[in-house]
């Protein structure tokens, strides 16, 4: 989406706008309310002590593979040259709707803010279960910058951690520890790496590349029972009788949405904030966008929760738009991700683990290339690729556009896939 | 705003374009510049299709780069900040027209950003005599027309 243009009509009067959270949900919405709205005031509630960072990348930050700089992709001035007020270390604590007041604590300091249209973008945080309660002293999650602060300090050579959970999270908190020399364990309990992403192939392959690593053990359909501290080192109990031992422990099995300081107020909350496909909650002038709100799927139009950094960041600016008085309809997006482990890409478009009858396969494989098209009626649904990820985007064209394969494949772009030009597959691998 | 359009009927896949592209930018100062050019163009059964980024005006590829890498600047030219760029290709993964290359060597997204410089009338237009490439200002139809192919994220 490129720029909306800026409403002609001259305004009442200038209006204030509370911003709660500061990652790309929170911040994509403040760019575009300031491009909306020159005159009105933009308050920015962060709970973090650093300005918004590119909080997919802190992974790599832990594995040493992006530096401080890099990852704090929105520094203070970024926020100035916009007249956006930012308020960091500041925590939302209630809501008032009906007087249009946000209650925050801010370094022990009580602060209240008045606002005009309120963007709820707390984004989520992750699932402890009782079997891993939180401890900040060996038992953490993985989700944001304190966190990777964290585990840099923990990481030292010679060190062992144990990672429940094999999804994106944890698989990429494994793989930046093990550059830090840290020796990890991952425990998961579906049979499949990176959860509904992939399929018994894939996973084994992703597996494999992994597992070469010496200092890297994933195991799976197993899971955590208990955990007890012993000494300074924490020992876990699996499922199947075995104990571990690991200086700590991180926790990836999942996310939950920041909804708490919602309490009390008409704001539906299912787990996740209720909006409807212009972002509004059910309170008049309160928006919600990213990782604490559902989304659309784009095909099948269901409300799904799709906790991926492209829906945040459009949600955000569709949020803005219907803030500032300009009616916008975000469309949805389809499950999807892209991640590289050792030199290995995988990258998986739509709903990879559907099975039924009326489901059929396309496949490609090769020694170093796996790829398959899901196929329902004929309507491409789901796509997954492993090692050679290159023009995935034109079968996620298909995917959303529910154009029949037989069609797609006379278009002459398909024919960079492997899975569609099969010769073009064994090619690539005699190149490479 | 000024876009790529190219008209497969009148190409005949002489490839001057590849080369103009590469006699330019691969003396960039960009990391990628080695791998020049920018532009590709394939020969199908179906066809010949073009390989390059069309600086759309729905841009998906902005939204889903993690590494807030892709930006789209004020002249609808989306740039790369190379050094941002993490190889995680969810990029590539979004563009429904395949034009951002996934260059596994070097972990880099790869596209045309116009680094040539040349906003009015890049090397690889300037040197099609077939009338094939166009680098123009979008008339309101062909726009209407591109968009409805995109179907991207946001319906207005």
């Amino acid at each position: 989406m490129k720029k909306p243009t800026p409403k002609t009509k001259a305004k009442k009067s200038a209006r204030q706008h509370v911003i709660v959270g500061n990652c790309i949900a929170a911040v994509s919405a403040a760019n575009t309310l300031r491009e909306l709205n020159p005159e009105d005031k933009i308050i920015i509630i962060g709970e973090e002590a650093v300005p918004s960072y590119s909080r997919c990348l802190i992974t790599y930050y832990l594995g040493g593979m992006v530096t401080r700089s890099h990852l704090l992709s929105h520094p203070e001035k970024w926020y100035a040259a916009r007249d956006i007020k930012l308020n960091l270390s500041t925590r939302a604590e209630q809501v008032d709707t009906k007087k249009r007041i946000v209650y925050t604590r801010q370094n022990g300091k009580k602060k209240k803010f008045f606002y005009d249209t309120l963007l709820v973008a707390t984004g989520s945080s992750p699932i402890f279960l009782k079997s891993f309660p939180y401890d900040p002293k060996g038992i953490i999650g993985m989700r944001n910058y304190d966190d990777s602060n964290k585990l840099k300090g923990w990481a030292k050579k010679g060190k062992k951690a144990i990672i429940i959970g094999a999804g994106f999270v944890g698989l990429k908190t494994a793989y930046g520890l093990v550059k830090r020399g840290v020796q990890v364990k991952v425990v998961e309990l579906l049979p499949t790496v990176l959860g509904r992403m992939t399929d018994l192939e894939a996973s084994a392959r992703v597996r494999d590349r992994m597992t070469r690593h010496e200092l890297l053990d994933i195991e799976l359909k197993n899971s955590v029972i208990a955990t007890r501290k012993q000494g300074n080192k924490y020992v876990v109990t699996y499922q199947n009788g075995g104990e571990e031992e690991a200086d700590f422990i991180v926790a990836a099995v999942g996310v939950k949405a920041n909804t708490d300081f919602l309490e009390g107020t008409d704001v539906k909350v299912d787990r996740i904030i209720a909006v409807d496909d212009c972002q509004r909650t059910t309170v008049e002038d309160v928006y919600a966008a990213g990782d604490v709100c559902r989304s659309r799927h784009i095909v099948t139009r269901e409300w799904i929760y799709n906790a991926i950094w492209p829906v945040a960041a459009a949600q955000g600016k569709i949020a803005a738009c219907n803030m500032s008085g300009q009616k916008m309809v975000y469309a949805g997006n389809i499950p999807m991700n892209s991640v590289d482990f050792y030199e290995m890409w995988i990258t998986a478009v739509g709903d990879v683990q559907t099975e039924g009858d009326d489901i059929e396969e396309v496949t490609f494989k090769s020694h170093s290339i796996y790829q398959k098209v899901k196929l329902k009626d004929g309507i491409p649904i789901s796509f997954m690729a492993v090692g050679n990820v290159d023009g995935a985007g034109i079968v996620r064209g298909a995917i959303v556009g529910k154009t029949p394969w037989k069609e797609f494949i006379k278009k002459p772009q398909t024919q960079l896939l492997p899975v569609v030009n099969q010769l073009s597959g064994f090619v690539s691998k005699a190149v490479a | 705003m000024k876009a790529f359009v190219f008209r497969p009927d009148k190409c005949d896949v002489c490839r001057q374009c590849e080369v103009a592209c590469s006699a330019k930018c691969s003396k960039s100062s960009s990391d990628s510049a080695g791998y020049a050019p920018f532009i590709k163009v394939y020969q199908s059964p179906q066809g010949p299709f073009l390989r390059l980024c069309k600086h759309c005006e729905d841009t998906p590829c902005v939204d889903a780069c993690i590494g807030e890498s892709l930006k789209c600047g004020n002249d609808g030219i989306i740039i790369q900040d190379e050094k941002r760029c993490i190889g995680c290709f969810m990029c590539n993964m979004v563009c429904p027209h395949g034009a951002i290359k996934a260059v596994m060597s070097i972990e880099k997204a790869f596209k045309c950003t116009l680094i040539c410089g040349e906003k009015d009338n890049p090397p690889c237009v300037a040197v099609c005599d077939r009338e094939a490439l166009f680098f123009d200002d979008f008339s309101t139809t062909v726009k209407k027309r591109r968009n409805r192919k995109i179907r991207g994220l946001i319906k207005r």
